[in-house]
């Protein structure tokens, strides 16, 4: 017992001793340190405002504990569904598309042989990706305008009638999908482009002396060489089906699709930020949070069990 | 696999068509904004413009609203830029040291929150609470760190020789000296990497913009742009006439739009030599 005691002792000691020698280190780490206790952990601490109402006057401390309150009206509120409808609505159709439009393009880029036009293609498909959602959306905006617009002057040429495109609510699920694969689907591309590079090469030659054509490759040897990829790729996508970008949808929502376009990230700013609802958009933010690390949990369980591959 | 490979027609005009839908909506711009207002009304607006003007360019660039804002934009790309180098360089090299004790915990204490973040109102109210809402340090101070870089940075310092460091340390050479002459020099491809994915995301950024400043001396380029291009989508949708004189809003738009985009444009090409640096490192850490 007391030669322990002495052991530990001597092992604190000298812990101390290594903190002090490397007193210098731990200046470099301070100044990080203290930001992510300020504007990580102070956020995460602010979360219980969802548990209670939250008045600047009273500070996150001082403000008065409701329980579950928030949550409940949160359930009774026909705007809380809708919200979440179309969130999930987008990110089933961004999952469907969005997810496989890389994947495709990364397949069909990787049956080029030139290099030199490889590299120009991806010079092009990169660049939407650089733009911000308020040039980019600005850009599609302008395309799509009923009076001046690319689009409806081809519309117009070819004898039809103009389109207000982004004024009517069943286009515009389409149009966010759509503009979303033009601009990132390109920049998607690197993590399999960078996963097909590194299927054996070996492996096709041998297939073609067994004489195997183009599709049986795809299917015997490239798919199974980039799977890996494809489903930690999905991982992470599944762990944000709660999530969609709040700039691409505050570029191009307005009014009049508020019904198929509000999603839960622009509900929080118009309700929290400009309503002043604190509390009750923290409560909102809490329940995505939640449902999100659950989805990512248990696809990454589900992908281990499954395939054996996994994000942890 | 010794003969010539042909390459199939299909997948060339497959990939053709992509690239030139990708980069459509940039070209787009650039026509229309150099085009008579009237013609493109007309539909007359093809491949190349029609009547080439500059007198959108000439009114933007003369506006003072749009150059403060720009001004605004180049000067939190900058200083945030440098911030966020500053900030998760010095932070990694601490924690690339294995020797360090405590360094575990310093880990975990990043790791957590990417996985748990506290959402957009409670940051608010963390933003607001340490008084820099309406300054330009709410451009700069909430996004000085992010928790991947820190990761990427602290791997790469982890692979330089400790035996560089340890001969500038019989030297005598304090760690701030060894940082600054030996550890950041030999860093520079991946700083380079992490300072133009930094600079690029403080240019395109606005919704911190959105939520942290109200006030037009701070008001940022993409504010500006998304203004102009929403007055121009009421005016059009109420059927306004909208020409100012000779030149109409959607010619001032896309001007404004292009102008704010050629800092893009020039680096682009340094951009480029990173793509591939950039997204290898996440993706063998992905």
């Amino acid at each position: 017992m007391e030669a322990r005691r002495i052991r530990m002792n001597r092992s604190f000691k000298m812990m101390i001793r290594r903190v002090y020698a490397n007193r210098l280190m731990y200046l470099f780490i301070l100044p990080g340190f203290i930001w992510f206790l300020i504007y990580k952990y102070g956020p995460m601490y602010g979360v219980v405002i969802a548990f209670k109402d939250f008045k600047f006057s009273e500070g996150i401390l001082g403000s008065a504990w409701v329980g579950l309150k928030h949550f409940q009206y949160l359930f009774s509120m026909s705007d809380f569904y809708n919200i979440v409808r179309n969130t999930i609505t987008i990110n089933l159709w961004n999952l469907l598309f969005g997810f496989t439009a890389p994947i495709i393009l990364a397949l069909i880029m990787n049956e080029v042989y030139s290099l030199k036009f490889k590299k120009a293609v991806q010079l092009a498909v990169y660049f939407p990706h650089f733009l911000s959602w308020v040039v980019f959306g600005g850009i599609i905006i302008n395309m799509l305008n009923p009076s001046q617009g690319m689009i409806n002057m081809a519309i117009k040429a070819l004898g039809g009638k103009p389109v207000h495109f982004l004024a009517q609510s069943k286009y515009f699920v389409g149009i966010v999908v759509i503009t979303s694969i033009i601009k990132e689907a390109g920049w998607g591309t690197i993590v399999y482009l960078a996963a097909l590079a590194g299927v054996d090469m070996d492996q096709y030659e041998a297939a073609v002396i067994d004489g195997a054509n183009r599709w049986q490759k795809l299917i015997y040897i490239t798919l199974p060489g980039i799977s890996s990829t494809i489903i930690i790729m999905l991982i992470l996508r599944v762990g944000y089906l709660l999530d969609v970008g709040f700039e691409q949808i505050y570029v191009l929502y307005n009014p009049s699709v508020y019904s198929v376009g509000d999603v839960i990230s622009t509900y929080i700013y118009r309700m929290g930020l400009q309503n002043m609802q604190f509390s009750l958009t923290t409560a909102i933010g809490l329940f995505q949070g939640a449902i999100n690390f659950a989805l990512i949990f248990t696809t990454n369980t589900l992908a281990k069990r499954f395939s054996d591959v996994s994000i942890w | 696999m010794a003969k010539a490979r042909r390459e199939n027609p299909f997948i060339i005009i497959v990939l053709l068509a992509v690239a030139i839908t990708a980069v459509i909506p940039i070209y787009y711009v650039i026509m229309t904004s150099l085009s008579q207002p009237s013609l493109v009304r007309q539909g007359e607006l093809l491949l190349l413009p029609r009547g080439f003007t500059l007198d959108s360019y000439g009114m933007i660039l003369k506006n003072g609203r749009f150059l403060n804002s720009f001004k605004v934009t180049l000067i939190r790309t900058l200083s945030g830029t440098a911030l966020n180098l500053a900030m998760q360089s010095t932070f990694a090299y601490g924690l690339s040291k294995r020797y360090l004790p405590g360094r575990k915990f310093f880990m975990i204490f990043v790791v957590i929150t990417m996985m748990f973040n506290g959402g957009i109102i409670p940051t608010y109210l963390v933003v607001r609470q340490t008084k820099i809402i309406n300054t330009i340090f709410a451009l700069l101070v909430p996004s000085a760190i992010s928790a991947w870089n820190v990761i990427v940075l602290k791997s790469f310092f982890e692979n330089i020789p400790e035996s560089l460091e340890e001969s500038a340390r019989i030297d005598g050479a304090n760690p701030f000296v060894i940082f600054a002459r030996i550890v950041l020099p030999l860093s520079t491809p991946v700083l380079a990497t992490i300072g133009l994915f930094a600079a690029v995301t403080h240019w395109n950024a606005f919704m911190d913009a959105i939520i942290y400043i109200n006030k037009e001396s701070l008001e940022v380029l993409q504010i500006y742009l998304r203004d102009m291009v929403l007055q121009f989508e009421v005016q059009s949708v109420m059927g306004d006439a909208m020409s100012l004189g000779d030149v109409s809003s959607l010619s001032l738009q896309t001007s404004a739009i292009f102008v704010s985009t050629i800092p893009m444009l020039l680096a682009y090409p340094f951009i480029q030599k990173h793509f591939v640096t950039g997204m290898m490192i996440g993706a063998v850490k992905g």
